[in-house]
Order: C-alpha cells, then structure tokens, then sequence
C-alpha cells in the first residue's frame, strides 16, 4: 500500500506545476493568469473553479456556499457539458449519495476528463472511498466527503483520505475548503463517517418510537429539542434530509457491520419509499 | 386556592422542581427523611433564586414569596392536603414502590400521585397503589430551572383525567410538555441513546479521536456539546446506568447495546467532570 501512496506522489511531482502549464498553455492558447498560477506550489490556486455533478439537492447546497464565498462553480447537468470546461476546473465534486452505476460513470468521467491535477471530491457516506475507487486510475487524486443534505451550511466539512490518496491531494482540498471558509476534520475512510452515521441513528430511533405509539413525531421533535438542546427535531430533521437518504445509509452501515444496530425502521422504509405522500398523510 | 404540591426527596431533581413550582405560585411541602439534605436543598435553591435576581430574571420580591411557598418537612405524614406529590428519591423499583404504597395511604384521596423516574416503569411503580389511575410519570430534566421539557408520562392504567392534570400543572410551571407512552427511556432517553452510543462504536473502530467525534458533532451536526463532553457531565456512571436499563427492558435489543469502553471508564472510576477525569481529564480546570 505504501508503494501505491508514493507512487501517487511521484505522479504529482511528474506532473508539477510547471509542467501543467506548459501543457495547458499549449493546449489551450492561454493565459497569463494560468502562468501567474503556475509560480505556486500547490495545485490548487486562489481562483477556483469547481464542478458540481450528482444528487440535486447537494449540488444546490453546495453551490451554493461556494459562491457565498466567491467560489465560481459550474453546475454540471450532463457529462458532455464537462469536456468544453475540462481545462479550467481546478476541482470537482461527485454528490451522488447513494453509490452505483451513475456515480460510477461519473467518477469515470470526471478522472478520464480533468487534468490529473484536479483532485476530486466524492460522497462517501454509503461506499467507502477505497472501494469506490478500487478499479479506477489515478487514485491519489480522490478524497471521500461526508456529503449529506443539511451540513454543509455549517462549520466543518469531514473528509477522507483513503489509502491510496496522496497528501498533496488531501492538502489542496482542504485547501479548498479554508478559501471557503470551512473547517475540515479529516477521519479513517468509513460508511457513514462521523456526523450522518450518529444523525442516522437518533433518526432512525425516533421512527421506531412513533412506530411504536409511544409518542407522536411533533412531540418527539419538542423533546429533543427542549429536554436535550438538539438544533432540529429529528423527524423534521429527516424530513430535510429526505428520508430515503437516511435509509440509504443505514442500509450501507448495515451491509457493511451486519449487525441489527442498523436496521432500519419499518416507518422510515416506508417515508423513504413514499416521500412526500407520507407527509400528506399525517 | 392555590394548588399545593409535595415534594419527595430533597436532592437535585426535588430541589429543582420545589424551586419552579414555588416561583410559579405553587404551595410546596420538600420533603426528605433527612433534615441535613433539606436543609442543604434550601440553601441550593436560596442561592440559585439570589442569581436569577442578579440576572433580573426575577425580582428580589419574587424571590421572598417564593422561598415563603416553600415548607420544609421531614414528617411524610405532612403531605396529607397536597393536590399532587411529585415522588424525585434514587431510581430503585423497591425503595420506589415502598413509597408510593405508603403515599397511596396517606394522600388525599383525589391526590396525584407522579413519579420523576427517568428510566423506571411509571406502570410498575403505579401498580404498588390502589389507585394506579391517579400515578403519573412526570419527567423532569437536570437543571430542571433551566430545561424547559417535561415528559408526561402515562403508565399503562393511567386516566386520561390524570395525564390532562398533570399536564396542567406542569404548564403552570412554565414548562412545555409532551405526552409519552410508558415504555423504556419514554422519548428522551430513548431517541439520545445513539447520540451516545453510536459515538461510542465510531471512537471503538478508530475511526477518529473522542475530540474530533465532539468537534465534528458541533461543528457540523450544530450540537451544543459533543457527547463526550455531554457523557462526562452527566456522569459516565449515570448514562452507563439508563442504558442498561433500557437495554434490560427491551430485553437485549442490540441497538441499545451499552459500550465496553463506558463500562471501563465506569469500573476505573472515570465517571467524569464530578471526579475530574472521564473521557477528557479536568484536573486543571
């Protein structure tokens, strides 16, 4: 494993900054700025470009910080509108929370497109990073985020770095992150990292205790508000995560410990499945 | 005519509630087999009023009415005129339902008679009396002066009437209120085990320290205080104990599973901030 860290190093070394440059400026005909960026050390620069790609709801949430932040950012609809901005993104996310053939094929466009440069970011709350990057080139360039509705409007962003990630990598997007003015906490590659793994939980505990009539959802969201100075009820909290996002990682700690811990309620299998409906309902 | 309420077991929880109860123009009989315990709770709550008047949360005048609502007792038998008693003594089925069995004797026949348990059976506890309609859970939490929440609890033959009175009187106390089934940690400690007991897997693989778990749950999750910070407040011995109840009553349910580590911490005497280590060390502060 260490070979395969160093050896990631080394490919950014090869591909230091100077040497990016040539290649962009023959590339693409410009520019000063990218001559004037090219004098730093680091890969990312001051003027960032990020592209979002993934679930909706956190490409809006997180476009929309960065450019609180004056970080410009490119909403990427499809894959083909990411070939005409390949050159000037300096980084990019992968928001699909739930991992599968489309997060794959997203992860596969953005690696063989961007620059090698270009670290990129991927949600990793129901895959771990080294699995999600297993089959894939360039794997020093990946770094795991706990992407889940609701954080990132907060203080700290949680990342990962997983075995083969490089540190250079990891520096530049935490990087990234204080030029956004977050904190970072960077923890082991695990589902459900930190905070969505323990959210998770008390939500799906909440559930199972409307589930079992012992008290209704607003007086469970009243309670642990005021008898535990939680900063949401849960339910509600559920509700703006959307519930099937909640079950989603569940269902990955569950897969992945096989233990009973993580079952997911009977109530929030059906939130997840019905959406919406289920709010109509009650 | 005001409404007159007894309270027994004069350490924090009685107490704190005597406190509320007489600002909120309650009449109030603490009492508490010791004379030393009583004494020392009016001191407590003597010198919590005298801060909330530094503050101007309550006037000097406030104060006085309220500290003359408060009668300290040490003959149970004084708790004979009260509308409700409100029973706040260790968390010990036994020594609990002993008590109710002697206040069901000695009550006013349309008494309420409510418990303050936090993780015994309100229904159990009911079942010691003859009149398990009239018991309630009513469930404080610590600084009761300061946590706005009481849980009302309906034990399995509790009347609806009672639930309705006691919900009342709790709103007269300024408190907010909810209604919960009599069952293992009612809402509370039922939906914040994971709070604590999911940090506790997360620090147990690894997978970052117990200040990073805090920092994270602050500072991402928007929590007022992380739980480890929260497990060492409260005290080690004293969360270990409510999960373990509620994992004993739910016979085994593995999501309530208490942690290795907190039983350790338990067994080594890191029970937290009170014996200045726990989770984190508090010698220098």
């Amino acid at each position: 494993m260490k070979k395969q860290i160093k050896s990631g190093k080394a490919k950014i070394k090869s591909e230091s900054p100077k040497s990016a440059t040539v290649k962009s400026t023959q590339d693409e005909g410009i520019s000063q700025k990218t001559k004037h960026q090219s004098e730093k050390a680091k890969p990312i620069e001051q003027k960032h470009l990020i592209c979002l790609l993934g679930d909706v709801q956190l490409v809006k949430e997180y476009s929309s910080v960065f450019q609180e932040h004056g970080i410009a950012v490119i909403e990427l609809k499809n894959l083909n509108s990411l070939k005409t901005s390949a050159k000037k993104i300096t980084g990019a996310f992968e928001l699909s929370l739930v991992s599968g053939d489309q997060k794959r094929k997203n992860l596969e466009a953005l690696n063989t497109t961007l620059p090698e440069r270009v670290p990129i970011i991927t949600s990793t709350l129901t895959e771990t990073l080294l699995s999600q990057t297993q089959s894939l080139q360039h794997r020093h360039r990946f770094v795991g985020i706990a992407a889940f509705p609701t954080l990132f409007a907060s203080h700290l962003v949680e990342l990962t770095p997983s075995l083969h990630t490089s540190k250079e990598t990891l520096d530049s997007v935490i990087a990234l992150f204080t030029a956004a003015k977050k904190e970072t906490a960077t923890v082991q590659d695990s589902v459900g990292m930190v905070m969505p793994r323990i959210l998770c939980q008390i939500i799906n505990e909440s559930l199972f205790t409307v589930q079992n009539d012992v008290a209704t959802p607003n007086d469970i969201d009243e309670a642990m508000k005021h008898g535990t100075n939680y900063p949401h009820g849960p339910i509600a909290w559920g509700e703006l995560i959307g519930f099937s996002n909640v079950a989603a990682v569940l269902d990955a700690l569950y897969n992945n410990h096989h233990e009973e811990r993580y079952r997911v309620a009977p109530l929030l299998r059906q939130m997840a499945i019905a959406g919406a409906f289920w709010k109509e309902k009650h | 005519m005001a409404i007159s309420i007894g309270i027994v077991g004069a350490g924090t929880m009685g107490a704190g509630i005597a406190h509320i109860a007489a600002l909120n123009k309650f009449n109030v009989s603490l009492y508490d087999i010791n004379e030393e315990v009583i004494r020392r709770s009016a001191e407590r709550i003597n010198f919590e009023m005298k801060r909330a008047v530094d503050k101007n949360k309550i006037t000097d005048d406030d104060m006085k009415q309220a500290l003359s609502r408060i009668k300290k007792r040490t003959n149970i038998n004084d708790l004979d005129t009260c509308d409700l008693i409100i029973e706040a003594v260790l968390e010990d089925i036994k020594v609990k339902k002993d008590l109710f069995k002697k206040l069901d004797q000695i009550a006013h026949h349309t008494a309420i008679l409510a418990t303050n348990t936090s993780s015994l059976s309100v229904t159990s506890i009911a079942a010691a009396t003859k009149k398990p309609e009239r018991v309630v859970g009513m469930h404080f939490f610590n600084p009761v002066y300061m946590m706005k929440l009481v849980e009302i609890v309906k034990g399995a033959r509790t009347s609806d009437e009672t639930m309705k009175s006691a919900t009342a009187i709790a709103e007269q106390m300024g408190k907010k209120t909810v209604q919960a089934k009599d069952t293992p940690g009612f809402i509370v400690n039922r939906v914040a085990r994971p709070f604590y007991g999911e940090a506790m897997k997360i620090l147990g693989e690894n997978v970052t320290s117990l200040e990073e778990i805090d920092r994270i749950v602050k500072r991402s999750g928007g929590f007022k205080m992380g739980p480890f910070e929260l497990m060492d407040l409260i005290g080690n011995d004293v969360n270990l104990s409510v999960t373990e109840s509620v994992y004993e009553q739910l016979y085994h349910d593995p999501r309530f599973q208490p942690s290795p580590i907190q039983k350790q911490l338990v067994e080594a005497g890191m029970l937290g901030k009170k014996t200045k280590q726990g989770f984190y060390n508090y010698d220098d502060k």
